[in-house]
């Protein structure tokens, strides 16, 4: 066969036609019609910021949602977690171009402007697919309602853990008779554990990884134990700064003495303490999410709470809660196919348990299914004491407040500033960021009108 | 050739002012001459005026980042920056990278493009390694040298014996972003410097061996006098390149700022209050000033060069 008589004009005339008829299909993508060609009705776009073990798990839980519901199209898109997620769910819900369904962290609803960037949730429609306030946390709940309205259907808490090798704690006879870690009620107690935990280590490794250089996991951990001890954030009506320099001196205190004293190799970044965990270290101070990586290396392991040492039990929550990004003309089909899609997410939250996400659902919760799930049962009871960032539109997961004031926990904790010091720059932070106007609306946290 | 040199710049001037004397048709030329700038004129304006003067405007006004509609405010954006802090810090780190990143830099090009000049054998494997990092998209670099300074496996620590937390120690965080910048960006002033080398003419080296010249007193004063064009351009490219680090850094620090925020630039920094904290027009009020600043920069270096050029005159 000879070659095709292609000369420079039938490639001008076949590219252009290939243009045209690529634009044609992306206008048909804008307009659903991929969807009706796939042969189902209403077609829900869905933004969320899952990645790795989780990003499998929802992928498995949207499958299944597909195949009990054919006649909805999920259209799902998974953006870069963090900053870069909220900026593009913000300019996406102010240019009218937002999904049905996204995923935020409940902290972060109060400042993405709830009435401007996000629409309210219909509680009729979510009770007709069966998932009403009564299934749900109370404390959980009600940090979705703002004004009234609720903006968030919880998917889960996630937790600040503390991961203990069993197999080295028991060398250290620090296993009780239940096979789980002795019970720790003070900051002695705790570093006592410590200390024999370190006497049956491995050469080369540390006791302890605490990601003591990072600014959220520092943060996360000083809310922890600043909430163990009763300390507050503001006054109710969020013209006061209530922050209590005294607790978080000796929060600090506490912190820092993990590394001062060896227990936390500075040296070590966070990725790390981890590895050094999967490698024989007794402890890692971690979030849920490392569950299954440590299923997945086959440790003999379990997993607290963090370890209740100012005597009142708290470990720092977020949850990952779906929201209704603003869409100037939001309701029919797609808009009812997003209240279905979150309400079978929330409600078949089995698999997501499995990732390590304490499901916010509460019938998924105390289903026997849930409760043998291990090492999930022995954390399960977070959610009755979730130690949380203040409500105000400056808070949430990689928030202002945490950018804020993270890297000065973190300045106490490695050593470079004195706990004294650092807590009252936290205090300055505190009172700067109130008095600060919430760039969306131009409102202070007094005025703002973001209480439950 | 240095065909990027400062003298050659200038000289396409000096000969269109003789041609226009000449009596070559003014209007004419000047008419073909647009069309062609035309386009870039175009986009120019569409993609760096235009920015530029809405950001202006946006640096008066309250702007968030859902683009309704600004209040505006006045000069308080810019009361607000010189008071604020964290900016100072930000501008500081910029400021201290650049001061660590442009004298190393240009000795080293200088060296490496003096080796691979002089060199005989293999020598286009000595060009090859030496541009080729600069090749590599900023994350890949930054990536690499991120797991070349992790504190456990990483092999820098191996290599020297050491157990520097390069990545997790604000004494040293700011040193790894250097060094990677190095090693990622030597290369283009490499080529400059080593096209320069070849544009020396080799009858001068000639006549000062004949002179007795020994091989210092070649690079003393043949080497580096007629180096001095290309020197300036590259401390001239590289301030402001390095005025503007950004990327580097910022995957190092896995999208954070550093431990104790020591690694936060500038534009880090703009970036942060725009697309995190939502304040479109203060971030808009801090890129007016270190675009002034930068102007500055660029105008003190064009004045000294001038200085110094009708000096030596």
């Amino acid at each position: 066969m000879g070659r095709p008589g292609l000369n420079r004009r039938h490639f001008l005339a076949a590219a252009g036609g290939l243009t045209v008829a690529g634009s044609f299909g992306f206008a048909a993508l804008g307009t659903g019609a991929d969807a009706l060609a796939s042969g189902a009705d209403t077609r829900v776009r869905y933004w969320n910021l899952f990645s790795g073990g989780d990003g499998y798990n929802m992928i498995a839980m949207l499958d299944s949602f597909r195949k009990d519901n054919p006649g909805i199209d999920v259209k799902d898109s998974t953006l870069q977690w963090g900053s870069p997620f909220y900026t593009k769910l913000a300019m996406a819900a102010a240019g009218n171009r937002a999904p049905d369904l996204g995923v935020m962290h409940l902290g972060r609803v109060t400042g993405f402007s709830p009435g401007r960037l996000l629409d309210p949730w219909d509680p009729a429609l979510l009770a007709k697919y069966g998932v009403r306030e009564q299934d749900f946390n109370p404390e959980l709940w009600k940090r979705a309602v703002i004004d009234g309205k609720l903006y968030a259907l919880p998917l889960d808490i996630h937790v600040q853990l503390c991961f203990y090798r069993k197999d080295v704690l028991k060398k250290a006879g620090l296993l009780g008779e239940d096979g789980r870690i002795v019970p720790v009620g003070s900051t002695e107690e705790w570093f006592d554990v410590l200390k024999e935990a370190r006497k049956a280590t491995a050469k080369g490794l540390q006791t302890i990884g605490l990601w003591h250089n990072d600014q959220n996991f520092q943060w996360w951990f000083f809310v922890a134990f600043y909430t163990q001890l009763g300390g507050t954030w503001f006054n109710d009506a969020k013209t006061e700064v209530t922050f209590d320099t005294d607790k978080a001196v000796q929060v600090l205190e506490f912190l820092r003495k993990h590394v001062a004293d060896g227990y936390a190799n500075p040296s070590f970044g966070g990725g790390a303490g981890a590895e050094q965990f999967v490698n024989g270290s007794p402890f890692a101070w971690e979030g849920n999410w490392s569950v299954p990586v440590f299923d997945a290396a086959k440790l003999d392991y379990g997993a607290t709470p963090l370890p209740p040492v100012f005597g009142r039990r708290a470990t720092h929550a977020e949850s990952h809660s779906f929201v209704l990004p603003h869409q100037a003309e939001r309701g029919g089909a797609a808009n009812e196919g997003a209240h279905r899609l979150a309400a079978y997410v929330v409600k078949h939250a089995r698999q997501w348990a499995a990732g390590g996400h304490i499901p916010a659902y509460t019938p998924t919760l105390s289903t026997a299914a849930y409760r043998e799930l291990q090492p999930q049962n022995e954390y399960v009871s977070a959610m009755d004491h979730q130690a949380t960032e203040p409500k105000v539109w400056f808070a949430g997961s990689t928030g202002i407040l945490a950018q804020r004031v993270g890297p000065v926990v973190v300045s106490s904790t490695t050593g470079s500033a004195r706990p004294e010091a650092a807590a009252r720059r936290m205090k300055g932070t505190l009172t700067e960021l109130l008095a600060m106007k919430n760039p969306m609306d131009g409102r202070t946290a007094a005025q703002g009108g973001a209480t439950a | 050739m240095t065909a990027t040199s400062a003298e050659t710049i200038v000289r396409p001037a000096r000969a269109r002012t003789a041609a226009d004397s000449a009596g070559v048709r003014r209007g004419q030329g000047f008419q073909h001459g647009g069309w062609f700038v035309a386009p870039f004129l175009a986009l120019f304006a569409l993609f760096v005026i235009w920015p530029l003067l809405r950001g202006l405007y946006l640096s008066f006004t309250d702007a968030n980042i859902s683009g309704d509609s600004a209040n505006f405010i006045g000069r308080d954006n810019y009361s607000e920056a010189l008071k604020d802090p964290l900016m100072w810090d930000a501008l500081g780190h910029s400021a201290y990278f650049t001061l660590l990143v442009v004298p190393c830099i240009t000795v080293l090009a200088l060296l490496l493009a003096m080796l691979a000049h002089h060199i005989e054998r293999g020598k286009w494997l000595w060009r090859l390694c030496f541009f080729l990092p600069f090749l590599l998209p900023s994350t890949v670099a930054a990536n690499l040298w991120q797991w070349l300074f992790n504190p456990g496996t990483g092999m820098v620590n191996h290599v020297f014996g050491l157990e520097t937390p390069w990545l997790t120690d604000k004494s040293y965080a700011m040193l790894a972003v250097v060094i990677t910048t190095l090693w990622w960006t030597v290369g283009f002033s490499f080529l400059l410097y080593l096209a320069a080398l070849q544009g020396i003419p080799a009858h001068l080296y000639e006549a000062a061996k004949l002179d007795g010249a020994n091989a210092w007193h070649r690079i003393l004063h043949i080497t580096l006098p007629m180096l001095r064009n290309i020197t300036g351009l590259v401390i001239a490219l590289q301030i402001l390149a390095s005025l503007q680090v950004f990327d580097q850094a910022v995957v190092m620090q896995d999208f954070g700022p550093g431990p104790e925020d020591s690694t936060r630039t500038f534009v880090q920094y703009t970036l942060e209050q725009g697309f995190t904290s939502y304040r479109v027009g203060y971030a808009s009020a801090i890129s007016i000033i270190f675009f002034v600043l930068i102007a500055a920069v660029a105008l003190a270096r064009m004045w000294l060069l001038r200085n110094r050029e009708e000096g030596g005159r």
